[in-house]
């Protein structure tokens, strides 16, 4: 399998087809400021208190120069050393303390923010027309809702001391080096360029090859996923042995890149450590140079290294979380990027509202595809129920989407009621139980109308072999159904909501011959005093409505009851006699 | 560990080209090949404890000389600041110009050698964790994701995160071997060489650091517990959106978008009020943390000060106690915010790992007595074995479907009833109702690779493997040219055109008849003696479904073929159909 060859060290956007936006960096600050509403204040008092606490934990290297000076002096006494004690154990509680609260804060600012913009994703993600998603899929929306929320929620631990006490950390100790002398922070100044450069390379080096093991570590457990879903597959067909290969192959695959990542971790801890002593060389020379000219104590030579050791560990930590920072950047905009999509019109309107359905010369095409949809009016009376039949390609599912209203039509003009619910092949079945699976559609209904509906739509002996009736959990991890199950739990579901036109795409094709006849029925109970689109592959289901349309070619070239068309002998009639014959 | 010659430009790993092999010494990368696994044994015996004590020793090759390095690196950590202290008493307090230079390139040495060390330690720790993972991943692949004979029961969606993360977090306990080691071997040369400087500044330290040691691990236990909790809590609210997303067109179908909003809303506040009380109890930790490092540190800096008054100890000895006093915070802290934890997550990830691989041990039950096939040689050449499935019945006697060499024959029967056969062809030797012979010999008799390489067997449901569409239809397949007979067959044509097309992972680029459809060209492809297949067009249209049943017949000619099916169009297509219905017993009849 050769996955997904992205070339780490290269242009980071994946080649593939337009997705969804991608924030940019001046949208995403405009965002999360805006998010940022109600916590504002906070964040301020947040960051005064960081300064204050870094100030307060300093006091300890001061404090410790002070008691060198005065015992090289002679003059510390019991009192002295007692007093410096004390005040060096009580700033390193209160520095402590300030800087805990000072990550409580933030943190929780952060969570609040990141749960206030996932729920806004999620929303989006549900009302966004649905005419782009299905041009993009829902792939990408799924990989923002969920990795790029669990990357920016695992960056918190690493990414807020940094924000926090460590930016100022380094900024106070700075400051306090320049207060002893200048010359320290300037000895300081020089090595920059060493950190500087050592950033540059990681950047360049590192975010390449940790993307490289990101996504071979997402290949290795997509295998192992596809291997355990596809267990019975395996089985069948005696993959196992080939299977173990593949899966031990990509196993040492993601071995290999996490070693060349840690090697890259392994190479900036060198350099970083190459500043480290030209930094401490640094102040021994300055301090050499000093107090040589009487410009500074010994003391003050102590106070400097303190300090310089003190710089050096957020100085590091600083730059080992610049990639977590980068990527939680990254997936905070694609975030955003759907979160700030213009939200025109939630879905694509009906031109206008009313109990009939109406097309007037209706056109459709995918992008820039030949048209799937020619020229098509049709006019549906509340009430009807209308089969949609034709061979494969016919645009029989254009039609319904564009009658539910998830195709835009390219020309002519689509009138129908507003409460419209469509159910297609494509069945899902939620992760929680029954009554949530149920209840999704029709958030009031009591349990006594959820067994009503099962009831009615015959699915009462799936509740049957349920172990726990209407709380069993269903769904990812839950109690398995067949899709034929999940379909007629998906017709109950609708026969719970008030729908006043119901389009089935090939809905009830789904299931061997003893469920394709509980399909029917169920299908017949929801579809009962309503307005109906059913696109149907078995003709039976099509002889019973009230009127049959045959598609060719994005056309309607036959309408009719079943008798008339049968006696016009025309493609239905042919159509038909191939269907009888097989059965 | 040298990495094998490779081709220039080649780049067959995905490892990267351009700037990252320029610039990346190859040197102590890992070999192409992994090495040699020994398999990690764990019996009905094995405790979690002692499962995780055989991970940690099992590559003790690389692991000694990783922890060796380690203590050199850590060592000289903490030597950092005993070096600036002496630095600072010889050189600057005494304004001697030679000792500067001589404790510059001290500084220096120390460095390179601590930087040296580092770098191979690194390495070495990082390679002792990724093997110990491959061999984790290996025993749980066999041993349950891809048992040989079929496992006891189909491995649950927990094997995933078995197989990832609780993998990696096991095998990180490796890392207790080398990192805490030298992280208490740097304590203890602290604690000597302030013994040196005064002896009860040495034992305060030696008595001082384990009880710091030991109080900031107690809450950082409770503290990664907590944090456990919550990463499930946003794991599961994460898997709520993608479930969400992921029935995003049936949530549009039926008008639902408020309503799975707002259930999605109240999981998210959950989290987050999980999350703020985790980072209520990061507090504490860093507060208690900051109390028990702050205070110690001031204590040892109050009694080295106390005996400089005194006269006991020199300036010099002064500044080097404050510097050994400030390595010694990094060393406590580092231990009980990280080792602690990785210890108590390696244990918990132990018993995990021990769960899967026991729950889902193969089948133990042993054939009574394997029947060596005694005529592998000629199968190829002779006719294909005729098979027999016994169906018992649901009162009375059992019902017997027997398919002769080379037949094509359709079996009609309840949802029930097919799944059992099909679970029976699935896997011989689980306990279920239908049992199967093949040539008169029961297979549970035949060892697994024998039955398997007669038997092919394609459940109704189906999964196809991310990659393109040829790698699914062809990864069975007798030779190349059956992958275009059998796509073909199988009336793929129509999407079909370039089978070097990606099908998405899981297949979620194709529509569901079309996924169906490559699956049964994969069933068709296989050119397997005998065939099973079980409703394989019911996402199909009924016109392509008339194609496919046309063809079938064709594409199966001299192989036996057992297919389930309902559906007229491709029950006409059979030799023979066998009627099973739920009690009336079975009739057959010829097809026409």
């Amino acid at each position: 399998m050769n996955g997904t060859s992205a070339e780490p060290g290269t242009a980071a956007s994946d080649a593939g087809p337009p997705g969804l936006p991608v924030a940019s960096g001046s949208e995403t600050a405009r965002e999360l400021w805006r998010l940022s509403r109600g916590y504002r204040l906070r964040l301020a008092a947040t960051g005064v208190l960081g300064i204050v606490s870094t100030g307060v934990d300093l006091i300890v290297s001061v404090v410790i120069g002070f008691l060198v000076d005065r015992v090289q002096a002679g003059t510390a006494d019991l009192t002295t050393v007692l007093t410096a004690t004390a005040v060096m154990a009580l700033s390193a509680v209160l520095g402590a303390a300030g800087t805990a609260l000072t990550i409580v804060l933030a943190t929780r600012v952060y969570h609040s923010i990141l749960a206030a913009l996932r729920e806004q994703l999620v929303d989006d993600a549900m009302t966004l027309p649905q005419h782009l998603v299905e041009r993009v899929g829902t792939g990408d929306l799924i990989s923002r809702s969920s990795d790029d929320v669990t990357a920016v929620a695992d960056a918190a631990p690493a990414v807020i001391p940094v924000l926090t006490v460590t930016a100022f950390t380094i900024v106070v100790s700075l400051g306090g080096l320049a207060a002893l002398e200048w010359p320290y922070a300037a000895a300081f100044a020089v090595v920059l360029p060493v950190y500087v450069l050592a950033v540059r390379w990681y950047l360049r080096i590192g975010l390449g090859v940790y993307r490289a093991e990101r996504t071979a570590m997402s290949a290795r457990a997509q295998q192992i996923l596809e291997s355990q879903r596809g267990y019975a597959t395996v089985l069948g067909f005696g993959l196992a042995e080939q299977r173990h290969r593949a899966v031990m192959t990509n196993s040492w695959r993601v071995a290999r890149q996490t070693l060349r990542a840690r090697t890259v971790l392994s190479m900036l801890n060198a350099r970083l450590n190459l500043g480290e002593c030209l930094s401490l060389a640094a102040v021994l020379v300055v301090g050499f140079v000093l107090v040589d000219h009487d410009a500074s104590t010994v003391g003050g030579a102590t106070t400097a290294m303190l300090l310089v050791l003190r710089l050096l560990g957020p100085v590091n930590q600083l730059l080992l979380v610049i990639d977590t920072l980068q990527s939680a950047l990254a997936s905070l905009s694609r975030m955003i990027g759907v979160v700030t999509i213009p939200r025109g019109s939630p879905d694509v309107p009906a031109q206008a509202a009313s109990t009939d359905v109406r097309l007037d010369e209706v056109s459709f095409r995918y992008g820039e595809g030949p048209r799937v949809l020619d020229d098509i009016t049709l006019g549906i009376p509340s009430g009807q129920r209308v089969a949609v039949v034709g061979v494969s390609g016919a645009g029989k599912t254009t039609l319904a989407g564009v009658v539910a209203g998830t195709h835009l039509p390219e020309a002519g003009r689509v009138t129908r009621p507003s409460r419209t619910a469509m159910i297609t092949q494509e069945v899902h079945v939620f992760a929680g139980t029954l009554r949530d699976n149920l209840t999704l559609a029709a958030p009031g209904a009591t349990d006594h109308d959820l067994r009503a509906a099962l009831e009615a739509t015959g699915a009462a002996s799936i509740l049957d072999v349920l172990p726990d009736r209407l709380d069993t959990l269903l769904g990812v991890g839950g109690y398995p159904l067949t899709d034929a199950q999940a379909q007629q739990l998906a017709l109950a579901r609708l026969l719970l909501t008030d729908a006043e036109l119901v389009i089935l795409d090939e809905a009830t094709a789904e299931a061997g011959s003893t469920y394709a006849g509980h399909l029917d029925r169920a299908a017949d109970a929801v579809l009962a005093g309503r307005t109906a689109v059913v696109v149907a592959h078995r003709l039976s289901q099509a002889a019973t409505c009230d009127r049959i349309m045959v598609m060719e070619r994005g056309r309607i070239i036959e309408t009719g009851t079943h008798g008339e068309l049968i006696d016009a002998g025309g493609v239905y009639a042919g159509l038909w006699t191939a269907w009888e014959a097989a059965r | 560990m040298r990495n094998s010659p490779r081709l220039p430009g080649a780049d067959t790993e995905g490892l990267g080209r351009g700037p990252l092999t320029r610039r990346l010494p190859v040197l102590l990368l890992a070999p192409a090949e992994p090495p040699g696994a020994r398999p990690l044994e764990s019996g009905p015996g094995t405790t979690p404890g002692r499962f995780l004590l055989r991970v940690i020793f099992s590559v003790r090759r690389v692991s000694v000389p990783a922890m060796l390095l380690a203590i050199v690196w850590q060592v000289g950590e903490s030597a950092v600041p005993v070096v600036m202290g002496l630095a600072i008493d010889r050189a600057v307090a005494t304004g001697d110009g030679g000792q500067l230079i001589l404790w510059l390139g001290v500084l220096v040495a120390l460095y390179v050698a601590l930087t040296a060390a580092a770098r191979l330690s690194l390495r070495l720790t990082a390679y002792a964790v990724q093997v110990v993972q491959h061999r984790l991943r290996g025993a749980l692949s066999t041993g349950v994701l891809h048992p040989a004979g079929g496992a006891a029961r189909a491995p649950g969606g927990n094997v995933v995160s078995v197989m990832t993360s609780d993998v990696a977090r096991l095998s990180n306990a490796v890392i207790l071997t080398i990192i805490p080691i030298s992280r208490i071997t740097a304590i203890g040369f602290i604690a000597v060489s302030l013994l040196a400087t005064h002896w009860l500044l040495g034992l305060v330290v030696l008595f001082g650091a384990p009880v710091a040691v030991w109080s900031m691990s107690v809450l950082s236990g409770r503290l990664s517990r907590d944090t456990r909790e919550y990463q499930e809590l946003l794991a599961s609210t994460v898997a709520q959106a993608t479930d969400l997303v992921a029935g995003y067109r049936v949530i549009k179908g039926m008008r639902a978008e408020a309503e799975a909003s707002s259930r999605y809303r109240q999981a998210s506040r959950k989290t987050l009020a999980g999350a703020r009380r985790n980072a209520g109890l990061l507090g504490r930790f860093l507060v208690g943390s900051g109390v028990v490092s702050g205070t110690f540190v001031a204590a040892v800096l109050g009694l080295a000060g106390w005996f400089a008054v005194d006269g006991q100890l020199s300036v010099g000895g002064l500044i080097t106690a404050i510097g050994l006093a400030q390595a010694l915070l990094p060393q406590i802290q580092a231990i009980a915010s990280t080792s602690v934890p990785n210890l108590a997550g390696a244990r918990a990830s132990s018993v995990r790992v021990l769960d899967v691989l026991r729950d889902n041990a193969p089948s133990t039950v042993e054939p009574e007595a394997t029947v060596e096939p005694d005529h592998a040689a000629q199968r190829e050449v002779t006719a294909p074995p005729g098979l027999d499935v016994v169906v018992p019945g649901n009162s009375g006697p059992g019902v017997t479907i027997r398919v002769e060499p080379g037949e094509l024959l359709g079996v009609r029967a309840d949802d029930r009833t097919a799944a059992r056969i099909v679970e029976a062809l699935l896997d011989p030797r689980a306990e279920g109702g239908a049992e199967a012979r093949l040539d008169g010999i029961a297979a549970r008799q035949l060892s697994p690779g024998d039955y398997r390489s007669r038997v092919t067997v394609a459940p109704h449901r189906a999964t196809l493997f991310s990659g393109t569409l040829r790698d699914n239809v062809a990864v069975i397949a007798g030779a190349p040219d059956r992958v275009d007979a059998a796509v073909w067959a199988a009336a793929c044509d129509d999407f079909a055109a370039d089978l070097d097309l990606p099908v998405g992972e899981g297949g979620n680029r194709l529509s569901g008849g079309q996924r169906q459809r490559v699956a049964l060209a994969r069933a068709l492809a296989s050119d397997a003696p005998v065939l099973v297949l079980h409703d394989p067009t019911t996402a199909v249209d009924s016109v392509t479904e008339h194609r496919i049943a046309g063809r079938l017949r064709g594409v199966r000619a001299g192989r036996s073929t057992l297919l389930i099916a309902s559906t007229p169009a491709l029950l006409a297509a059979c030799d023979r159909v066998v009627e099973l219905p739920d009690t009336v017993p079975a009739t057959s009849r010829t097809a026409q």
